[in-house]
């Protein structure tokens, strides 16, 4: 009787959140036909913030040819008559060339907010450890535990598994940036009307930059001699040898941006791909059966979210595993390595 | 053609990655069958390895992209 009346009360469920679907796109204006979803435009870095569907525009900064521009939008900046707006991009009204583009975008908005929201909870848990809270005594409620846990796993787990003992407690602080600024970064594309700002090329080769400046800080004195001379191979060897290790500092923080930046644009482009098969069934078999795909599509896309919110905190942390690898065979002071060119010469 | 390229170079990348990555699962499983109390540590060198093997991959997918909209 109870398993019957539960069907029942699903199978209402279902038609209500799909009868006014179905009136509302029958009445509504189509716009255009040739692009049922704009799949890209998801993904683009904007000159405005979505906030419950309303557009807040963000101030332009542009440097044109020696000469400052500040506009607290892009529409005022076409008001003022020194700018002409061609395929949503800005161009100076008189002919000249922009030079440099400074203007903030919904991506880098979105990582203020990551990185914003890491030092806002880093300094709030460091407040109370100043207090002796969790030093003198065990630290106190849910978000302190979870803090700790997060902090001890990147310092014992990350940190210290990679990089030599003596000096990985410089890096903690780094590493544990990083990880938790992605992961909110991450987690930010999965809220409504969020962007991920991760699935931007541009901020994760900044991350990677980071890396790579603190890579090769603190490399020791191995680490460049392995770069400029491999120690144990003959010497004409070094022609071929040199060029490829030089290379191969660059293509680390490389890969470390392409792999962030793929994962995440990949998740984001598959769930707007796969929300719009609903708009093109509907375009090509009728608004009903478009509908009625929505009731298979959807737990799809939920499970979809569920596996990019896992996958946004794993990118996290092999961005931060990776770069902890990176900086620990830098920083290594290479000890065994001296008997294998002992034994070749 | 660059479409063409593009799909055909996506396809090889799955089966080298998908290759890859089956091994390393393979290898782990084994060892944590073998040896379940070192669970933690082979699962940290998989996760590693197998997102090395996906940098690679990944580099591919960024060339087929490259001839999508550049070919």
């Amino acid at each position: 009787m109870i398993q019957a009346s539960r069907r029942l009360l699903v199978a209402v469920l279902i038609f209500f959140f799909a009868a006014p679907n179905i009136l509302a796109y029958q009445t509504e204006p189509e716009e255009e036909k040739s692009v049922p979803i704009d799949v890209l435009g998801q993904v683009r870095d904007h000159h405005y913030l979505t906030v419950a569907g309303y557009e807040l525009p963000l101030p332009r900064i542009i440097l044109v040819e020696g000469q400052w521009y500040f506009f607290g939008s892009t529409d005022s900046a076409v008001e003022s008559g020194a700018f002409v707006e061609k395929n949503h991009q800005l161009i100076p009204a008189d002919g000249r060339e922009i030079t440099i583009d400074l203007s903030i975008t919904s991506h880098l908005m979105y990582v203020w907010f990551g990185v914003g929201l890491t030092l806002l909870l880093t300094f709030m848990v460091a407040a109370r450890y100043k207090r002796g809270e969790g030093r003198e005594t065990e630290p106190k409620g849910w978000f302190q535990n979870l803090f700790e846990l997060v902090f001890v796993f990147v310092r014992d787990e990350i940190a210290k598994a990679n990089i030599p003992e003596e000096k990985h407690q410089k890096f903690v602080p780094y590493l544990f940036g990083v990880f938790v600024a992605i992961s909110f970064m991450n987690l930010f594309g999965l809220l409504p009307w969020g962007a991920t700002a991760t699935a931007d090329i541009t901020v994760t080769a900044t991350l990677a930059a980071l890396t790579f400046i603190i890579t090769q800080w603190n490399g020791s004195r191995d680490h460049w001699r392995h770069v400029f001379w491999f120690p144990g191979v003959p010497s004409w060897m070094l022609l071929i040898l040199t060029p490829i290790e030089i290379i191969g500092l660059f293509t680390k923080p490389f890969a470390l941006a392409v792999r962030l930046f793929a994962n995440m644009l990949s998740g984001k482009i598959m769930i707007v791909c796969i929300l719009g098969l609903i708009f093109i069934f509907a375009e090509f078999f009728g608004a009903t059966i478009g509908v009625g795909s929505g009731i298979l599509i959807v737990p799809l896309t939920v499970a979809l979210y569920v596996l990019k919110a896992f996958v946004g905190v794993l990118q996290a942390y092999i961005f931060t595993l990776l770069s902890a690898v990176f900086i620990g065979m830098a920083a290594e002071e290479g000890e065994e390595h001296k008997e294998g060119s002992e034994a070749i010469a | 053609m660059g479409l063409l390229a593009a799909g055909i170079g996506a396809g090889i990348i799955a089966i080298g990655a998908g290759f890859g990555i089956g091994m390393i699962g393979k290898s782990a499983t084994e060892s944590i069958a073998r040896q379940p109390e070192a669970s933690a540590d082979i699962r940290g060198a998989m996760i590693l390895t197998a997102a090395l093997i996906e940098g690679v991959a990944l580099i591919g997918a960024i060339v087929c992209i490259l001839l999508v909209f550049f070919a």
